[in-house]
């Protein structure tokens, strides 16, 4: 069998050309950044070319006094956060699987604990640049956080899973890096009493995260070490004196081949969900939680499992999904579930990849 | 005159009662415009809207009979996002004030479009939760408003701005169906159409109920005014604390000129002789906030007066100049101009400087107010209509300072939406591709063009495959049955 | 239909004499601020009902739109509150804008045949003490034998006539009190000489309330002067347009009050005080007024303000009851009195004063507006009622006998239960060491 063909674009406008040529032969493309995610999401056909952004890295622009930056995005977030660290600043997004890059990062919308205080890509970018299917290169926001002129397209690209089109750089507001951080840990019986607890503190803790599996809140606290001795104080008066990082934290519940399943839910409802059958982990301060099955458990239960998690998802008022899962699970489970708007989203992708030559089926409803 | 107005308006009264359906000339004529009263249009119609169920029938009737619609709510805006089209439907929403539910449990909010912004904090902060986004007329406008303009306030600095606290809407689009985006959990699956729906300003449909987001009262808030000599002096002030890595809640600054307006509308008392002052909000957790507040005064040293306010009343006092600077201009001045633009914060200093050679160049003075933590201008051209060509100078210098924002790398509008008034200059910011773009999302919400249109963009897009040949609204009927060409 | 963009049939809306003042139109740049505060958009919602929107319609007026019923019907609604006078931040004096409208409308619309009779009535009887008084027999028999409570029960007058079932709801119940002489000497060092106004409601229906107010300003030092050839304000009068009437009115005052050489001129009814400080406006055009009317002006005082300005000298008895003040709008939106209201009662030991929520919405009194709106004004008086309910206190206090008939009518349809006390008897009630039960 033939290798499918890669290209390694080093500019937006060679990834233009590539993909005006691409749609003229009428070609199906697939992008990977860092590898990290190309389990998630239904099953690709192999597409005719795979196009890799490694070679489109480099931080454009690091204006520090305006906390923005431009940055290409087939680089490592790692690579990123250590081009804005001498300048004490970050871009405030965890990195729950090492190795992704920024564009990965933003299509597929990941995020880790510290999305309670900062948002996550959907808050944090303020400017793309894309190419669309026909090679089109297009910008939409700039490079100044506060800016309302045209449509917010990077919201609509941010989590899209590549379908919309290609992007190629990403500006972002960044955040200082805080002078001092602090975690306060505990196991915890009730849980929807400590977590009403925390919030009454009004300590704006940067994450709380919790984890089924070990029983244990977890908060994070950040700002000045003044000011984060004495919330930590505060806290510990909820949760104790324990300040060690959990091994858990900002991970997901699951290794390579097993199944993963992205849970949300209104914040009040988040302690009902954690008496299911499935162990969770992730942010009770959000609401969004991850839950792992081990790659051998048979399919039927996986099947069982989500539907459980999908009715308490739904009551909750929010969503099951399935992030990645083996292969037999894969033909047993739907793995976005309902979507509202379907026939509308629909519509928008028909507007930007009328052929489907960007990753189809790979997305929600079979887009 | 768009024949089948009247059959449109019968269609309305029977499915939404006649009281709903405004016909009058005289009371049509009080919708002509919105905050941006320059610009006057006329609606063939208003509809005001008592629920979802109005709207979506209300849009439904529209696109049956192919008539353009606007929405409207407490008409405030300022780029004329609400001027209705003359042949189209105004809906007005203002009537749709219901808070349907504070959850402090969820940290949510669901309200009406047609509920007041600052009612909504007002419902939420018995039970220690605020709704975070504080355009200057919150006392006034509505989350319906908030939501198409994607609008800011002084506190965005530190909170993000309403597409940062929208979690969830009901939306009519344009084809009069009802979708639900977002929820109330986060992360709904598939596209963020909500987040491409926020600052739509009307353009993809109507919202009709919209789940928000509560932010937790802060410990403590520490507010302090500082008087400096001059622009500059304030200007290094800001750069320094943001600099410092402090993020202030808000940091906001007025010249001279905006001082003495303000001074003449609400009598708040800034320290007299000030070239600038700047007023800075620190919020949060008491010790934070103490270490904070401590950087914060030494980095504004160089101010030849600082105050700190006492309590409530005086915080208050301090914001209420500053809250009320644009009404207040009118007080010294008989006509103005409300300007919007960004600019990247650090040449603040050199693009106020900037705007006086425009001011002094064009023959108009300029009274500066912005938020100076995130570099979003606020240019009040002044000038008195009755004076012959002022108003064309004021028009032009204020085009000067877009053009001025565009040059620093900075946006055409921060807070205010483009509506009709920077429709012309989008091309500035945008290339043909970037607005081609962002009109595919509009073709697919809004294939025949009947949302607000006008707004937004110069240069409607072909949603069709058919070349050459205008469609919606803006087509006569005598070249849609083929009679007629336009040459 | 109309055709919206075509020509305007008919005469425009205003002729030449005072007609809303365009420079003052111009004023107002739409910015909107004072929605949130109308009484009727807090009501309906419309841009119509606002005062943002009939400016513009003014401004139409101006323009050559015709005074068409539904115009008329948008002035007619507004209440005259001026909380927009409040909430602008540009400055517009709508205050004034509306009472040249009104005196327009009411010079130039022909009313309706109900309507018109209606307004008779009221303007024969309201601003006449003297016939006003000739109502409290008939009223009291009325109330003591029981058939005010009989029809109340059956709704009947509701139906039958809206307006006289406004005014029965609204009518107090009747106290007996011995007309007040010409002059009361100060008590201690005379520290002013004041004249002081009657009132026609007030002098009617709340004699005691007068009475207190005479035994207050008597206390703190003053000479009160009180001629009982005096009449009505003309408050009520210029407020709906009916600008001649209240010159008339005016001038016999001015002329009654020359006379006494008195330093300031004080009165006890917020609506009255408010058209008082505007004499000088009402008369600008009369060459034998005018100079008059200048000086009377300077010298009226709302009772808590020439308190507040001379200071309290007499004694403080305690008065242990939690008071929620309502800010009449023709005292705080019409003469910005706000503070020293407060400051009297605060100066009272025992007293817990508490802050109503929404103050500068009106409680839908607005002088005749709730009997000409009946419908309307409940829903206001109705919000007012519950919110000064969910204040906690037992006693609720204001500065005008129109707020505390509404109030008290409202709250009595909610079922709900709070005294009520105009802030002079409940000074008069510290000063003379009264307890609290006797305010009521």
């Amino acid at each position: 069998m033939a290798p499918i063909p890669q290209h390694r674009p080093t500019s937006t406008k060679e990834a233009a050309e590539l993909f005006k040529a691409a749609t003229a032969d009428g070609l199906t493309v697939a992008i990977r950044g860092g590898g990290t995610k190309q389990d998630w999401g239904a099953t690709l056909e192999e597409p005719d070319l795979i196009l890799d952004t490694s070679g489109l890295t480099g931080v454009v622009e690091h204006a520090a006094g305006d906390l923005i930056t431009v940055v290409r995005a087939g680089t490592p977030m790692a690579e990123l956060q250590r081009h804005l660290a001498p300048q004490r600043q970050q871009l405030a997004l965890d990195e729950p699987l090492p190795g992704a890059t920024v564009g990965g990062t933003v299509a597929a919308n990941t995020s880790g604990p510290r999305r309670m205080l900062y948002g996550t890509a959907r808050d944090l970018v303020i400017g793309m640049t894309v190419v669309r299917a026909d090679g089109t290169v297009t910008h939409s926001g700039g490079k100044v956080v506060k800016n309302v002129a045209g449509y917010d397209l990077g919201k609509l690209f941010t989590g899209s899973y590549g379908t919309l089109g290609l992007i190629t750089r990403c500006a972002f507001r960044l955040h200082p890096v805080p002078e001092a951080t602090a975690f306060v840990r505990a196991r915890v019986r009730d849980v929807a009493g400590i977590l009403a607890a925390i919030r009454g503190l009004q300590v704006v803790p940067s994450a709380v995260e919790i984890d089924s599996a070990t029983s244990e809140v977890a908060v994070l606290l950040e700002g000045t070490a003044a000011g984060v001795r004495a919330r930590a104080a505060t806290v510990a008066t909820v949760l104790g004196d324990d300040q060690a990082k959990p091994d858990w934290w900002g991970t997901y519940p699951w290794r390579p081949g097993d199944t993963g399943i992205k849970v949300t839910a209104a914040l009040s409802r988040v302690p009902a969900l954690l008496t299911g059958r499935v162990g969770l982990r992730g942010s009770a301060g959000t609401g969004v939680l991850y839950a792992g099955l081990p790659a051998d458990t048979p399919p039927g239960e996986v099947a069982r499992t989500l539907d459980e998690l999908r009715t308490a998802a739904r009551d909750a008022g929010g969503h099951a999904i399935v992030l990645t899962a083996p292969e037999p699970v894969r033909e047993r489970v739907d793995l976005w579930g309902p979507v509202d708007g379907l026939s509308l989203m629909w519509r928008v992708k028909h507007q930007f990849d009328p052929d489907g030559r960007f990753a189809a089926g790979r997305f929600v409803g079979g887009i | 005159m768009v024949a089948g107005i009247d059959a449109l308006a019968g269609r309305l009264r029977d499915a939404i009662g006649a009281e709903r359906v405004i016909t009058d000339r005289q009371e049509l004529r009080t919708y002509e415009c919105d905050g941006l009263a320059r610009f006057k249009v006329v609606p063939a119609l208003v509809v005001l809207a008592g629920s979802a169920a109005d709207v979506a029938a209300t849009v439904q009737a529209c696109a049956d009979a192919r008539v353009p619609f606007v929405a409207r709510g407490s008409g405030t805006g300022l780029s004329g996002g609400a001027l209705p089209h003359a042949d189209g439907v105004l809906i007005v929403t203002s009537q749709m004030r219901r808070i349907v539910e504070i959850a402090p449990s969820d940290e949510r909010a669901v309200v009406e479009p047609g509920v007041i912004n600052l009612h909504v904090t007002r419902a939420a902060a018995p039970h220690g939760y605020f709704y975070a986004p504080d355009p200057s007329s919150q006392q006034i406008c509505s989350i319906g408003g908030n939501v198409a303009e994607n609008s800011g306030g002084a506190h965005c600095l530190k909170y993000g701005f309403t597409t940062n606290h929208v979690v969830g809407a009901h939306v009519v689009t344009p084809d009069g169906e009802l979708v639900q985006l977002g929820g109330r959990a986060p992360d709904a699956p598939g596209y963020d159409l909500l987040g491409a729906f926020v600052g739509s300003e009307g353009t993809l449909g109507i919202t009709t109920e919209v789940t928000l987001r509560l932010v937790r009262l802060p410990e403590t808030v520490r507010t302090l005014l500082a008087a400096f000599e001059t622009i500059d002096q304030a200007g290094a002030a800001t750069s320094a604390i943001i600099g410092a890595g402090v993020v202030p809640a808000a940091v906001e600054m007025m010249d001279a000129l905006a001082i003495e307006a303000a001074e003449a509308a609400v009598s708040c008392g800034y320290p007299a002789g000030a070239g600038a002052v700047l007023i800075v909000d620190l919020d949060g957790p008491d010790a934070e906030v103490e270490a904070q507040f401590a950087q914060v005064l030494t980095l504004c040293a160089e101010a030849f007066e600082i105050r700190i306010a006492a309590g409530d009343a005086e915080r208050a006092l301090f914001w209420k100049g500053r809250k009320s600077a644009f009404a207040a201009v009118g007080r010294i001045s008989p006509d103005y101009i409300v300007q919007d633009g960004v600019i990247p914060r650090t040449a603040l200093p050199e693009v106020l400087h900037r705007i006086g050679e425009v001011s002094r160049a064009h023959g108009v003075r300029v009274a500066n107010v912005f938020h100076a933590g995130d570099g979003n201008l606020h240019p009040l051209v002044l000038f008195d209509d009755g004076v012959a060509g002022e108003a064309e100078r004021a028009e032009t210098a204020s085009g000067a300072i877009l053009d001025l924002c565009i040059e620093y790398g900075g946006s055409i509008t921060g807070e205010h939406g483009v509506g009709m008034d920077k429709t012309k200059h989008m091309p500035r910011m945008f290339t043909d591709d970037d607005l081609e773009t962002m009109q595919l999302v509009r073709c697919a919400f809004d294939p025949h063009s009947l949302a607000n249109p006008g707004k937004v963009f110069p240069t409607p897009r072909l949603c069709g495959e058919v070349p050459g040949r205008h469609r919606g609204a803006d087509q006569h009927p005598s070249q849609e049955a083929g009679l007629a060409e336009i040459f | 239909m109309e055709d919206v963009l075509g020509p305007i049939a008919g005469e425009p809306a205003f002729d030449a004499d005072h007609p809303p003042r365009s420079d003052l139109i111009a004023d107002c740049v739409h910015c909107g601020f004072c929605l949130t505060t109308c009484p009727t958009y807090v009501l309906w919602g419309e841009e119509m009902d606002s005062p943002r929107g009939r400016i513009y319609q003014m401004k139409q007026g101006l323009d050559g739109e015709p005074l068409t019923a539904s115009m008329v019907r948008h002035f007619d609604a507004c209440l005259g509150c001026m909380a927009c006078v409040t909430a602008c931040p540009s400055g517009v004096q709508y205050d004034r804008l509306i009472e040249d409208t009104r005196a327009q409308v009411e010079r130039r619309h022909i009313r309706g045949l109900t309507d018109r009779a209606r307004r008779a009535v009221i303007f024969a009887l309201f601003p006449y003490p003297g016939r006003l008084r000739l109502l409290r027999g008939p009223l009291r028999a009325y109330q003591a034998t029981g058939l005010q409570r009989l029809v109340a029960r059956t709704g009947l007058l509701n139906r039958l006539a809206p307006t006289l079932a406004t005014l029965d709801s609204l009518a107090p119940r009747l106290t007996s009190v011995p007309r007040p002489p010409r002059r009361v000497p100060a008590r201690g060092p005379r520290r002013a000489v004041v004249g002081m106004l009657t009132g026609c409601v007030q002098a009617a229906f709340f004699p005691d309330v007068n009475a207190a107010t005479i035994r207050v300003l008597a206390a703190e030092g003053c000479d009160v002067l009180i001629p009982p050839e005096q009449g009505c304000c003309g408050a009520l009068s210029v407020h709906n347009g009916r600008a001649e009437q209240a010159r008339g009115f005016a001038r016999k005052l001015i002329d009654v009050f020359e006379r006494t050489g008195m330093d300031y001129f004080v009165v006890n009814a917020a609506g009255c005080g408010s058209s008082l400080k505007e004499y000088d406006v009402l008369l600008a055009d009369d060459p034998a007024y005018a100079e008059k009317a200048r000086t009377f002006t300077a010298k009226v005082r709302d009772l808590s303000e020439l308190l507040a300005e001379l200071g309290p000298v007499a004694e403080r008895h305690p008065l242990p009851v939690t008071v929620a003040y309502h800010d009449a709008c023709h005292l705080a939106h019409a003469q910005g009195v706000r503070s020293q209201p407060r400051a009297l009662l605060n100066g009272i030991p025992g007293l817990r004063l508490r802050e109503i929520a929404d103050p500068e919405i009106c409680c839908g009194s607005a002088g005749v507006w709730n009997v000409l709106n009946p419908g309307p004004a409940a829903e206001l008086g109705d919000r007012k009622a519950r919110d000064v309910l969910a204040t906690g206190a037992t006693l609720l206090v204001t500065a005008n006998p129109g707020c505390l008939m509404q109030v008290a009518a409202s709250v009595a349809r909610l079922g709900g239960r709070i005294d009520l006390a105009h802030t002079a008897r409940v000074l008069d009630a510290s000063i003379r060491g009264l307890s609290v039960d006797e305010l009521h």
